[in-house]
């Protein structure tokens, strides 16, 4: 799976499993954040790469960070 | 016109997957499809599929040495449909063959890894993924094989697949007015672009299945590296990809880890390369038990300026090691 910013590019270049990251400089991070916070949001996003890892998907899909947000397929 | 053909050990009559181990044989005239083409085959040069696979160098260093010794005007190869080991070789030949400055014509399905490894160095007809698609692909490619004999335009004589050549032509129009008129088109609902991409068509491989037990590997294009950058990988234009070792390494601390990368902005990263690869926040999880094991190494390029042939022969051979040593599933960030 791929975690980046910029998913609609991995979507075309043939990714299959995405997840929207932060930001191009920093798609696991975010440094606005307390030094806390940032590592639990880090935690959150791999514990979401992992989720997507092992879900069946039958088509190519994009994975917002927070589960209850919108779920598309490119 | 002095035209060779090359086939696999099936279509050269020499045998199925028996024979798949024969070493290149270079056999006078036509033989199996080249007869089909309705050209003067000079020679059919032949190699067994496992063996090309398995002694890339030697096969490659005896086809090419009777190329270079015959020096015919086109070089056709196959059609290998949807078959990879056949469809690699055809694509890998044509590749080298571009080299010594003899031009191909190949056929395979588009997404036979062949066409990957010609790296637009020949031209491929897109062919039907099996062997049954032979009296369509046949005409086509020996109609373009006579254009590129006669220094004809190729794309008059048929279709082939992208060569990822730019050639520079004058538009009717600035830059300024057309990006304007596809972004008014795209207001009103009408996406295009001027560089078409390609839809590769893939499909999600399985889930892992069980992920607590699983070994789970890193692998980026940010050009994440330990500090001093001990490959030289590049900023930009990379070639190449590396890995490290990160067994008993908790986390990418900017001590010892930076990115090179010189496509973004890197104040992020150097304050903490884990913003680019999630090392210390896949260590919880697997000191937690929700992942089994962090593989034990970074696989690392960056991804700058490179053709998406290029990166996807990177993330093949990556993937070919990992598949090797047991890993179950890849988190791949990307910048």
């Amino acid at each position: 799976m791929v975690i980046t910013a910029l998913p609609s590019i991995a979507s075309m270049a043939g990714a299959t499993r995405v997840l929207r990251g932060i930001a191009i400089t920093n798609p696991v991070g975010d440094r606005s954040l307390t030094r806390e916070q940032e590592v639990e949001l880090r935690r959150a996003i791999t514990e979401r790469a992992l989720t997507m890892l092992e879900t069946e998907f039958s088509r190519r899909s994009v994975w917002e960070l927070k589960p209850g947000e919108a779920t598309t397929t490119p | 016109m002095k035209v060779l053909h090359y086939v696999n050990q099936f279509f050269a009559g020499m045998g199925g997957e028996d024979a798949a181990s024969t070493p290149p044989v270079l056999i006078p005239g036509a033989v199996g499809p080249g007869r089909g083409l309705g050209l003067e085959i000079s020679a059919t040069l032949a190699c067994g599929d496992d063996y090309f696979a398995e002694h890339e160098d030697d096969a490659l260093g005896q086809l090419l040495a009777w190329l270079d010794e015959a020096r015919p005007d086109v070089l056709v190869c196959g059609p290998a449909f949807g078959s990879g080991r056949y469809g690699y070789a055809c694509g890998t030949l044509a590749r080298e063959a571009f080299r010594l400055g003899i031009v191909s014509v190949c056929g395979m399905d588009p997404q036979n890894p062949g066409v990957l490894a010609a790296q637009g160095k020949a031209y491929i007809v897109p062919t039907s993924a099996n062997v049954a698609g032979m009296r369509d692909a046949l005409p086509k490619m020996a109609a373009l094989t006579v254009a590129l004999a006669a220094g004809e335009d190729p794309s008059a004589a048929g279709p082939f697949l992208p060569r990822h050549v730019r050639r520079n032509a004058f538009a009717a129009e600035t830059g300024a007015d057309r990006a304007v008129e596809l972004l008014l088109a795209k207001i009103a609902g009408d996406t295009r672009s001027e560089i078409p991409i390609p839809d590769p068509g893939r499909i999600p491989p399985g889930p892992v299945l069980d992920i607590a037990a699983a070994t789970i590997a890193l692998v980026t294009e940010s050009g994440c590296v330990p500090r001093g950058n001990p490959d030289q990988l590049p900023s930009r234009h990379a070639r190449s990809w590396h890995r490290y070792a990160i067994d008993g390494v908790a986390s990418l601390s900017p001590e010892h880890y930076e990115s090179v990368h010189g496509g973004f902005e890197l104040g992020a990263a150097s304050e903490d390369p884990n913003r680019l690869v999630p090392l210390d926040a896949l260590r919880q999880l697997e000191a937690s038990r929700r992942v089994g094991t962090v593989h034990g190494w970074l696989y690392t390029t960056t991804g700058n300026g490179t053709p998406v042939a290029a990166a996807a022969l990177f993330g093949q051979a990556i993937a070919a090691e990992l598949n090797e040593e047991g890993v179950d599933g890849v988190i791949l960030t990307g910048t």
